[in-house]
C-alpha cells in the first residue's frame, strides 16, 4: 500500500534549550508552513518562532458589535414596532431597559466567535494528523521536542530541506507520509 | 540556552534614597500650601465652611478610596497566591499603611458633619421617615463608626505592611503562609466596613436615600483609582533609574489588564444602581438621580458615562494599549480624574441645586493628595521598594503573560 504524499520533514531534540538554538535557525531560513511540538509550554517560543499577534482579537471584536446590534435592533423591533406594549409607563424603546440583554448578547457573540474563531484559525476540528504516523512523535507528549516542516511551505525541496534539518543537530530526519505504512 | 535571561534584583535600584527626601519635601510642601488655600478660599465664601466642607469631603474620599484599594488588594493577592503582584506589592502596602494618616484627614469630616450632611439639618431630622434612624445618624454614632473603620483599615494597613517588612529581614516563609490565612477575613471585614463607610461619606448627604449597591460604586472607582496610580507610581520611579527591568511590560500589561476591568466593572455597577431605579420609579428612590439629573448636574452625568467608562473602556481594550507606556500613563491620569468627576457629581448636588465648580476644588485635591504622597514616600523611604525575600519574588520576577 502507498504511503500518499509527502507530508513533511520531522526532526526531533532531547532538551528545550537544543530546541530552541534550532528552532530560531528555522525561522530565520524563511519557513512559513512549520510547527513546533513540546510535551509543555515552552517559555519565549513565540518570539523564537516569530510568530506574529493573532487576528482573533478581531474577530472578536466583530462578533461582539455583531451582537450588540443585533440586541438593541431585535428589542427595538419587538417591543416598539411589532408588539407596542405599555409597560409601567416606560417609553416603548427606553435604553436603561434594553441595556442588560445588549451586554449579554455582546458577551455571548464575542465568546462565539472567540470559540469559534479559534477554531477556524487553528484548522479544526481535525480527526487526523499525517505526524500521528509516526512511532517517534509519540514522545512528543512525554519528553521529546520536535519541529516539522510541511512539504507544502514555498521553501520546501526535499533533499536541500533535509539537508538543513539534518544540520541542526537533532535526531536523524523523518520523512513524514499522508497515511501510515500498512 | 537561548531563553530570554530573567531580570534580578541586583539589576536595578530598590531603594528610594536620594529621591525619597525630596518627594517627601515638595509633596508636603504642596499639600500644606493646598489645604491652607482651600481653607482660605472656603472662608471668603462667608458661608460658615459650607462650602469648603463639600470639596473637603469630595477630595477626601476620593484619595481614602485609593488607600482602601491598596487595602483591598493586598489581601485578594494573598488569597489567590499570585505571583505577579509581588514586585509592586511594597508599593501597594505603604499606600494601605497610611491609614492612620487618613484617620486624622478624615477629623475635617466629622467637623463639617453639621454643615454638609442631611441628617445633621433639623429639618430632615424631624421627618417622620427619619425616626427610625435617628439613633443611626447622630454625631456619636457617626464619631463612634469612624472610630471603628479606620481601627480595622489602620489594624490591617499597618499589619501587612510589618509583616513585608519583617520578612525582608528574616525571610520567614511562614509569614506568607500566616497572611494567606488571615487574608480571607481581612477581605470580608473590608467589604462590610468599606460598604458602611461609604454609606456614612457619601450615601448618608441625603439619609432618605438607599442603595445597597452603593459600596461596591464606591469601592470600585477605588479600586480603579489604585490601579492608576501604581501605574503612575512605577513611572515616577522608573523613570528615575528605580525599579526598572524588574518591572517588565509584562506587568505594566497586568496594570493595564486591572484598569480595564475596573472601568468596566464600575460602570456596570453603576449602571446597576440607575437602572433598577429608573425601572421600579419609586419617588424616595428616584429622588437622589433626580437632583443628579438637572441642568448642570445632568450634563456632568452624562459626560461621566463616556469619561469614566466608555473612553478608558474604548482606550484600554487593545493588547497594545495595555502595553504602552504612553498610553498606559495617560489612562492612568485620565481614570484618576474622571473618578474624582465621579464623586464631585456624587457630593455636590447636595450643596446646590446649580452646578458649581471652583478653584477650591482643585487646590483642595492637590492639597490632600500632597499630604497623601509625603506620608506615603516617608513610610517607603529607609526600606527596599520590593519584598526581598518573599517565597513568590522569583516567579514575579519572571513573569509573562499567557
Amino acid at each position: 500500500m502507498s504511503r500518499g504524499d509527502l507530508y513533511g520533514l520531522l526532526i526531533e531534540f532531547e532538551s528545550p534549550s537544543l530546541l530552541m538554538a534550532a528552532v530560531e535557525k528555522v525561522r530565520d531560513a524563511g519557513f512559513k508552513r512549520w510547527d513546533v511540538h513540546t510535551p509543555f509550554p515552552v517559555h519565549g517560543m513565540d518570539d523564537a518562532m516569530g510568530i506574529r499577534g493573532t487576528r482573533l482579537p478581531w474577530i472578536i471584536l466583530g462578533g461582539g458589535l455583531t451582537g450588540l446590534v443585533a440586541a438593541t435592533a431585535m428589542q427595538w423591533w419587538m417591543n416598539a414596532i411589532d408588539y407596542p406594549f405599555v409597560i409601567s409607563g416606560k417609553p416603548l424603546f427606553g435604553l436603561p431597559a434594553n441595556i442588560p440583554i445588549m451586554f449579554e448578547l455582546t458577551v455571548l457573540f464575542s465568546a462565539f466567535a472567540t470559540f469559534f474563531g479559534m477554531w477556524g484559525l487553528n484548522g479544526m476540528p481535525k480527526l487526523y494528523n499525517p505526524l500521528l504516523t509516526s512511532r517517534r512523535f509519540r514522545r512528543a507528549t512525554q519528553d521529546r521536542f520536535f519541529i516539522v516542516i510541511e512539504a507544502r511551505d514555498p521553501a520546501f525541496k526535499l533533499e536541500k530541506t533535509r539537508e538543513f534539518l539534518a544540520s541542526l543537530g537533532g535526531s536523524e530526519v523523518e520523512e513524514i507520509h499522508e497515511s501510515a505504512e500498512d | 540556552m537561548s531563553h530570554p535571561s530573567f531580570p534580578r534584583l541586583e539589576d536595578t535600584n530598590t531603594s528610594l534614597d536620594g529621591l525619597g527626601g525630596r518627594v517627601f519635601t515638595i509633596s508636603a510642601v504642596v499639600g500644606v500650601l493646598g489645604l491652607a488655600a482651600t481653607f482660605a478660599l472656603g472662608a471668603a465664601q462667608g458661608d460658615g465652611l459650607r462650602r469648603l466642607g463639600f470639596t473637603y469631603l469630595t477630595s477626601y474620599t476620593y484619595i481614602l478610596s485609593i488607600s482602601l484599594g491598596a487595602l483591598t488588594f493586598i489581601p485578594i493577592m494573598y488569597v489567590t497566591k499570585a505571583s505577579w503582584n509581588i514586585v509592586v506589592r511594597r508599593l501597594a502596602e505603604v499606600m494601605a499603611a497610611v491609614m492612620p494618616l487618613l484617620a486624622v484627614l478624615a477629623i475635617p469630616v466629622i467637623l463639617f458633619a453639621g454643615q454638609v450632611y442631611g441628617w445633621a439639618d433639623p429639618q430632615v431630622a424631624a421627618s417622620p421617615a427619619m425616626a427610625h434612624k435617628a439613633a443611626y445618624f447622630s454625631r456619636g454614632a457617626f464619631i463612634l463608626r469612624w472610630v471603628i473603620y479606620f481601627a480595622i483599615w489602620s489594624l490591617y494597613g499597618l499589619f501587612f505592611w510589618r509583616q513585608s517588612l519583617g520578612q525582608d529581614a528574616d525571610g520567614d516563609v511562614q509569614r506568607t503562609l500566616r497572611l494567606e490565612n488571615y487574608s480571607g477575613f481581612s477581605i470580608m471585614i473590608g467589604a462590610v466596613s468599606i460598604a458602611m463607610a461609604s454609606f456614612d461619606l457619601l450615601m448618608s448627604l441625603d439619609p432618605l436615600w438607599f442603595s445597597t449597591i452603593f459600596g461596591v460604586y464606591y469601592w470600585a472607582g477605588g479600586f480603579v483609582s489604585f490601579f492608576a496610580v501604581m501605574t503612575l507610581v512605577t513611572f515616577g520611579l522608573q523613570n528615575t533609574g528605580r525599579m526598572t527591568r524588574i518591572v517588565s511590560p509584562e506587568h505594566l500589561h497586568d496594570y493595564g489588564k486591572a484598569m480595564f476591568a475596573f472601568t468596566f466593572f464600575w460602570g456596570y455597577i453603576a449602571f446597576s444602581q440607575y437602572m433598577l431605579y429608573w425601572y421600579a420609579n419609586i419617588p424616595e428612590e428616584t429622588n437622589w438621580f433626580l437632583e443628579r439629573s438637572r441642568e448642570g448636574w445632568g450634563k456632568l452625568g452624562i459626560a461621566l458615562i463616556f469619561v469614566a467608562f466608555a473612553l478608558p473602556f474604548a482606550g484600554l481594550i487593545s493588547r497594545f494599549a495595555k502595553r504602552s507606556r504612553k498610553m498606559l500613563a495617560f489612562w492612568a491620569f485620565w481614570i484618576i480624574a474622571a473618578q474624582w468627576l465621579n464623586i464631585f457629581w456624587v457630593v455636590m448636588p447636595g450643596y446646590s441645586e446649580h452646578f458649581v465648580f471652583s478653584i477650591m476644588d482643585v487646590t483642595c485635591f492637590v492639597g490632600l493628595a500632597g499630604v497623601w504622597l509625603a506620608a506615603v514616600t516617608r513610610l517607603a523611604m529607609g526600606h527596599s521598594l520590593v519584598p526581598l525575600k518573599d517565597p513568590r519574588l522569583e516567579a514575579s520576577l519572571r513573569f509573562e503573560n499567557a
